[in-house]
């Protein structure tokens, strides 16, 4: 299950306009890449490019496989597990038919990715029969990753898990998240809030004016760097 | 002058469908089927004139139109019947027009509201109760055999004779309600209603009544359907419940999809080849109906705008149409509006909630004329929401706000809009199809066409757009849209300006442009409050800003100083909590 | 007087009714849930599959097999499953980017096309299909068992099954679904080729006792639309509560006042319940839903 996803020269309009031009980075299996950016920057879009909800032009590798012309459902069963904006749990779902919808295979393999997103996030097994629209913001959080990770994707795509989380759970939730990759899991984390991104990050991605404004590890990075590159002019 | 020169292209189509209908009825060598034909023909042509202000004009998909031409044509009935040849029986077409626009006017003030799927089942359950009330009210309408006898059209005393005096009755008022549809729909008043139908938020941003244009299309559209079955009922002498059915629904609905939803001369070809059609295909016999519903099921899929559209586009491509004259620079002498007394908007304690979350939480703030105000903050800390909160665009929980006289949370966004307050969406909702001066001058729709495109010339040129003015909307990058949908906002005059993400798409040159544009007009006396990511650009002409953080106002300074407080960068990098 | 020795055979009656009412109810909202769109041929497709079991009962007594009913409803149901598929690739696939009011156009053309055909090549005049299982008392306890057996097996699928979940998965956030990999366009077709099944089977049933006409497919249409605006738009419960509801009240009123007046205040109280409950009698799911 262990594949980079390799993103090169990703540019993606919206309604036409570009907001992102020539995108380009890779995330190597278990390193966590944060993709940080003020609020229109395009983290969204280029999420959601990566995933082919909207469109975008370049070349998008899942290992060695293309997959830049394929429907979103085709990247997804290619290995690209996805974390929305929101959440986005399906509300009316059970907490266990959530994860079950997402996973392939037979009754019994299905089960064993249930068992295992339960030993994963203990506070999910505890709800397993609630529908998801009962669940705490952070539970919810929790059930949209371990929904994505049901397939057992080489790749995560995660966009701003923290927002709306009260601290001590979005520290919970990214310390789970280095779990994650520690596994072999590419991540690919968009994040507004840089410090707490940063604390997992193997790598950072700097959005600002429509493209890269800088990029490197992120141990060499301060939220105050980050800040200056984004607020201070 | 202008407008009738603006007409010259429907009407053009609309002489040549006289021309055939009259080429018809005179081929046949005036064979009485043949002007039966014709006249029946006209009432279709009538039917769809009024579907098309309702489906084609509001985008409202009602299904009660069949019957409310079935109540006009019982209504006509009924009066010439009891008139019996007296003075009365004038008043049968009167009669027939305003039973039906009564009813939609009731119902219309409650349906129209409701979302497309159920605005559809209630204009259906409404045809059902009429289409009801036509089979079983016998003491009135006659029940399963309807009413017959029904003389003909009797106006002011003078007998219509069916034949040719009801042929040219009936295609007169074709014509005179197609000029009537076309002078209303022509220049810019037709951009103004395209734009409320299908931008119905930018439409109402910019001072239309989006709900009011609605309402009057659904009645006078409801109008048109009595005064079609009224002289249905006077040239076929009987009514039967068959009138009221879905049928003549789903006729009417062929009509204007096959012939086009919006144009004039789209309705009247439709409705031609409706009653002519089974004519020609004879042979078809009892199955030419089902020749109706592929026809409407292939035009939906395959030419969604109609078959007058197509024929343009065929004309167009042999003769192509002459380049528009480009706009001519705004006359100099028009008055700039004095800016005394000119409104502030001044809001309190502003709270708003959605699913337990506090998108807007506590926010006071003032912003007057001259004032340049940014509100900045990370993702979701309500910015947008405040923007929606200050335009009326939604209703706050708790709090006050106030724009002059003006109490906004209890105002609607077109309100808002002509008290002087105009505001751009994170989309640009503009018409394709347009001229960018025409889209532009939409804004200024309370004027005349040709004062409208000068206060539009004079946005354009503010923004440095003018250069475009001529081409269509749709040939511009996105990102310029944005801008053309500022100088929209700016032709409706206003007093204060809210632009949401002004710079997003734009390259770094426009966005130089844009903010210069902003500047200047601020020096000039707009004020502006302007919800932007781009710190760079508000620098450039916002003296004032704000910062929100999961709704609450964290930080309130003059812009170089917010851009450094402590809490601000906390808000956008997050505390190492 | 009357009324009270005639209440256990009119609540039979009404649950007959509603029973088949319910399938096509329940057949509408699947197609709707799936597709995000009205398919207003629903109707005819109840129509045509009374059509059906009217001339497969025929063909069936011509070739000298003494058969019930029930034999023919298999071949219904198929037949109504691909009748519901060629809507969806005539009447939604092609349009299914342009606004809803486009899908709406297109399947009503759909409708009249069904109701025209059924009328040219079937004829206008009322038929009766073959009785479920033998005339009389019979028949209204067959339509409820058929439709029990059927709409438990619908429940099954829809809570049991991997398809179940991903069909309500779909039908609750279909970017998201597709995001997750599950395959939009042939759950889609599915629930297009169930709701079509469902309306067939539907129109074979109330085919006997209501008999077949070419022009009542609109009717069985309104009551479907009806029936899942009061149980709440979408929710798979409230359609098959709807539908029971209807039939009580049209089979009760029509026996205390007139058939006539149970149709009229059935249409009065839809009015009512779209101005003033718009999210339906049974509540919540407008918000569950967001």
């Amino acid at each position: 299950m262990r594949a980079a996803l390799h993103i090169e020269a990703l540019t993606v309009g919206h309604g036409g306009a570009p907001v992102l031009r020539d995108v380009s980075l890779t995330v190597e299996p278990g390193h966590v890449m944060a993709l940080l950016g003020a609020n229109g920057a395009g983290k969204t879009s280029l999420l959601r490019a990566v995933m082919g909800l909207v469109r975008g032009d370049g070349r998008i590798h899942l290992g060695d496989r293309e997959i830049g012309g394929l429907s979103p459902e085709r990247r997804a069963r290619a290995g690209l597990g996805y974390v929305p904006e929101g959440r986005r749990v399906f509300a009316g779902l059970t907490v266990r038919e959530n994860i079950e919808v997402a996973a392939a295979g037979g009754a019994a393999s299905r089960g064993r990715r249930i068992e295992e997103m339960f030993a994963l996030f203990p506070a999910l097994a505890e709800k397993s029969a609630e529908r998801a629209w009962r669940l705490s913001g952070g539970q919810q959080q929790m059930l949209a990753i371990a929904r994505a990770l049901a397939m057992r994707p080489p790749v995560l795509l995660l966009d701003e898990p923290s927002l709306g989380l009260a601290p001590i759970i979005a520290r919970e939730v990214f310390g789970r998240l280095r779990a994650i990759a520690d596994d072999g899991v590419a991540v690919l984390l968009a994040e507004q809030n840089a410090a707490r991104a940063l604390m997992i990050a193997d790598e950072a991605l700097v959005l600002a004016r429509g493209g890269v404004a800088h990029r490197g590890p992120a141990a060499g990075l301060t939220p105050e760097a980050v800040a200056d590159l984004l607020v201070a002019g | 002058m202008n407008r009738l020169r603006e007409m010259a292209t429907p009407s053009g189509a609309l002489l040549s469908v006289f021309l055939v209908i009259a080429g018809i009825a005179l081929a046949s060598g005036g064979d009485s089927y043949a002007i039966r034909l014709a006249t029946l023909a006209g009432i279709q042509a009538l039917l769809a004139l009024g579907y098309q202000m309702v489906f084609g004009h509001a985008g409202a998909l009602s299904l009660a139109q069949g019957a409310l031409f079935g109540l006009g044509a019982y209504v006509a009935a009924l009066v010439a019947l009891s008139a019996g040849g007296g003075a009365w029986a004038t008043l049968s077409l009167p009669a027939a027009m305003i039973a039906p626009a009564l009813l939609a006017a009731v119902v219309g003030a409650v349906v129209l509201r409701l979302e497309t799927h159920y605005f559809a089942l209630a204009t259906l359950a409404l045809a059902q109760l009429i289409h009801l009330g036509a089979v079983n009210w016998e003491s009135v309408s006659g029940g399963a055999n309807g009413l017959s006898g029904i003389p003909t059209l009797s106006l002011i005393g003078a007998d219509v004779a069916r034949g040719w005096p009801m042929l040219l009755v009936t295609w007169g008022l074709v014509v005179l309600i197609a000029l009537d549809t076309a002078w209303r729909r022509a220049g810019l008043r037709g951009a103004a209603q395209d734009l409320a139908r299908d931008h119905p938020l930018a439409a109402s941003s910019i001072g239309l009544d989006v709900a009011r244009l609605r309402y009057v299309e659904f009645v006078a559209g409801a109008a048109l359907a009595g005064l079609a079955g009224g002289l249905q009922a006077h040239v076929v002498g009987v009514v039967s419940p068959d009138g009221a059915d879905i049928a003549v629904m789903i006729g009417c609905l062929t009509a204007v999809v096959v012939g086009g939803r919006t144009r004039v001369s789209g309705a009247i070809l439709g409705a031609i080849l409706l009653v002519h059609l089974p004519e020609w295909f004879r042979w078809l016999e009892n199955r030419q109906l089902i020749a109706y519903g592929l026809a409407t099921l292939l035009m939906v899929v395959l030419a969604p705008e109609g078959l007058v559209s197509l024929i343009d586009r065929a004309l167009r491509w042999i003769w192509p149409r002459r380049r528009a004259p480009a706009p001519r620079p705004a006359t100099q002498s028009a008055a700039r509006r004095a800016r005394i007394g000119a409104p502030a908007v001044q809001a309190w304690h502003l709270s708003k909630s959605y699913g337990g979350v506090r998108a807007v939480d506590d926010v006071s703030l003032r912003f007057a004329p001259r004032d340049t105000l940014a509100v900045i903050g990370p993702n979701g800390s309500g910015k947008t929401t405040l923007l929606n909160l200050l335009t009326a665009v939604a209703r706050p929980d708790s709090g006050t706000v106030t724009l002059g006289g003006l109490s906004v949370e209890r105002a609607s966004a077109d309100a808002v809009a002509r008290a002087g307050l105009a505001r751009s969406f994170q989309t640009a909702d503009l018409p394709g199809a347009l001229t960018i001066l025409d889209a532009v001058a939409v804004g200024a729709h309370r004027q005349p066409d040709e004062a409208a495109r000068d206060v539009a010339w004079r946005a354009l040129r503010r923004l440095g757009l003018d250069a475009v003015a001529a081409t269509p909307v749709g040939a511009l990058p996105a990102g310029q849209r944005r801008l053309v949908e500022i100088a929209r906002a700016l032709a409706t005059q206003p007093w204060l300006l809210a632009l949401d993400e002004p710079a997003a798409g734009l390259s770094p040159a426009e966005r130089a442009t844009l903010a210069d544009a902003l500047a200047r007009l601020a020096a000039d006396g707009l004020g502006i409050i302007v919800v932007e990511h781009d710190l760079d650009f508000l620098a450039r002409f916002c003296a004032r800003g704000i910062c929100l953080d999961r709704g609450r106002v964290i930080a309130a300074a003059p812009f170089a100083a917010l851009r450094r407080d402590p809490a601000v960068l906390a808000a956008y990098v997050g505390d190492r909590a | 007087m009357m009324a009270t020795v005639d209440t256990p055979h009119l609540l039979l009656s009404a649950l007959a009714l509603g029973a088949a009412y319910a399938l096509v109810a329940v057949g509408f909202v699947l197609t709707l849930n799936a597709a995000g769109a009205v398919n207003f041929a629903h109707g005819d497709s109840v129509m045509l599959g009374g059509v059906a079991a009217v001339l497969l009962g025929v063909a069936a007594q011509a070739a000298g097999w003494r058969v019930p009913g029930v034999v023919l409803l298999p071949l219904v149901i198929l037949l109504g499953a691909a009748l519901g598929l060629a809507i969806g690739a005539a009447g939604f696939l092609p349009l299914k980017d342009r606004p809803p009011s486009a899908v709406f156009v297109a399947t009503i053309a759909i409708a009249s096309i069904f109701e025209q055909s059924a009328t040219a090549f079937f004829g206008p005049a009322p038929r009766s299909a073959p009785p479920v299982w033998r005339e009389g008392t019979a028949q209204p306890l067959a339509m409820i068992a058929v439709a029990a057996l059927v709409l438990g097996a619908v429940y099954v699928v829809l809570e049991r099954t991997q398809l179940g979940r991903r069909f309500r998965a779909l039908a609750q956030d279909r970017e998201m679904a597709r995001a997750l990999g599950i395959p939009a366009t042939p759950l889609i077709a599915a629930a297009f080729a169930a709701g079509g099944g469902l309306a067939g089977l539907a129109g074979a049933l109330l085919g006997h006792q209501f008999f077949v006409v070419a022009n009542q497919g609109p009717g069985y249409m309104l009551k479907a639309y009806i029936a899942v605006v009061i149980g709440g738009w979408g929710s798979v419960p409230g359609a098959l509560a709807g539908a029971l509801l209807i039939a009580l009240f049209e089979t009760f009123v029509a026996a205390s006042l007139s058939a006539v007046w149970a149709q009229a205040l059935l249409f009065i109280a839809v009015l009512l319940v779209l101005l003033l409950r718009p999210q339906g009698l049974f509540g919540e799911p407008a918000g569950r839903r967001a």
